[in-house]
């Protein structure tokens, strides 16, 4: 069950010891931050290792958290550096992926998921074509459409300003569909 | 000069100006073509909107908890230890040995030609040192309290660091 207290009651409960508020905390935000992880690390082991070491960083230096943002925007920068620092780490390129391995990555984590008829939703096609964007573009929208940030939140995370933000996720959205489109017409091409 | 795209975004995302605003909603409703992009965007920004989080495994907030205990168990016992209480326990400790040595200095009458008889070997030695004429200006002045005081401390610092090394490489050697 989820502690109806605020971020802010939960840190400070932290602060003073109390273990359990940090985990309601971990928690309330593990969802997002998972996905904001898979976004980088591309299969879900490496996504949920990022994930744990994120929250492990949040703790450490939970005390130097200023409380002029919000929780979550101080969260997900720590995300975005930290995921940054493992795509560099398995030397994977921070600014391209490649579609072809991503794809296969995708369908093999598809596949291990169970019903695959089951997750060809649409919002299993949008996933896919998030996955096959540029970690960057992916994150934006990600942070945008599930991490409720606003543009300024998103340039804190990213640490750029927040009319580059808007720029970013113009073209990302716009690449996208480019990507949506693709896929579900070579899905209809394959139906046919 | 922004494209059509690029301003219905901004009007969705409710980002551009009022004025702007107004003239972007005027062309959905006047114009086909901007209508019709306008539906779309929509409609993609609405699926956007409903993609639901990726779950991490079950045991997830545990692992991290776990994680977080095993950091701490892992810190240094010098970080966990409140500075001020050793700081307390250090002055009490050179406070003591200072007052003891005092006393000692006061109380032994090393200076007393009319004691020296009674003294044990080492002190008369030490009576003979102090009156040579080279070396008696060392006789109860306060240099050679300064002297043997930051001796002491010195001795007690060293000890504690090789103690600490000792430690650490025991420590080391662990499996």
């Amino acid at each position: 069950m989820q502690s109806k207290l605020s971020d802010i009651e939960l840190i400070e409960a932290s602060l003073s010891g109390n273990q359990s508020a940090y985990a309601d905390l971990v928690r309330r935000h593990q969802r997002f931050v998972f996905t904001l992880a898979l976004r980088f690390a591309k299969n879900r082991e490496d996504a949920e290792e990022i994930a744990q070491d994120c929250f492990i960083k949040a703790h450490r230096s939970l005390a130097s958290f200023q409380k002029q943002s919000k929780f979550s925007t101080w969260l997900y920068s720590i995300v975005y550096t930290t995921s940054m620092t493992f795509l560099r780490k398995k030397k994977l390129p921070t600014d391209y992926i490649d579609d072809e391995n991503t794809y296969i990555q995708l369908q093999n984590y598809a596949g291990s998921s169970g019903n695959l008829a089951e997750n060809r939703s649409r919002s299993y096609y949008l996933n896919e074509a998030i996955g096959e964007l540029l970690p960057d573009d992916a994150s934006i929208i990600t942070l945008f459409y599930m991490g409720e940030q606003s543009l300024d939140e998103i340039g804190k995370v990213l640490g750029i300003e927040s009319n580059t933000v808007k720029v970013k996720l113009f073209r990302a959205r716009q690449r996208l569909k480019e990507k949506l489109e693709k896929n579900l017409k070579s899905e209809v091409r394959e139906l046919i | 000069m922004k494209t059509i795209e690029e301003q219905l975004w901004s009007y969705i995302d409710g980002t551009c100006t009022t004025d702007e605003s107004k003239a972007i909603a005027e062309l959905i409703a006047a114009d086909e073509t901007w209508g019709s992009k306008y539906a779309d965007l929509l409609s993609f920004d609405q699926q956007l909107e409903s993609i639901e989080l990726d779950e991490p495994s079950m045991g997830f907030t545990f692992k991290v908890m776990e994680g977080i205990r095993g950091e701490y168990a892992q810190q240094p016992l010098k970080s966990k230890i409140n500075q001020n209480i050793i700081s307390v326990i250090a002055a009490f400790f050179i406070i003591s040995i200072t007052a003891l040595l005092l006393f000692l200095w006061v109380s032994v009458p090393l200076g007393h030609a009319n004691m020296s008889n009674g003294l044990p070997q080492q002190l008369k030695h030490a009576e003979t040192f102090f009156q040579n004429p080279e070396t008696k200006f060392l006789h109860g002045t306060t240099l050679l309290n300064i002297f043997l005081m930051v001796d002491i401390v010195l001795a007690l610092f060293l000890t504690d660091a090789y103690l600490r090394r000792k430690k650490a490489s025991k420590q080391a050697l662990r499996p």
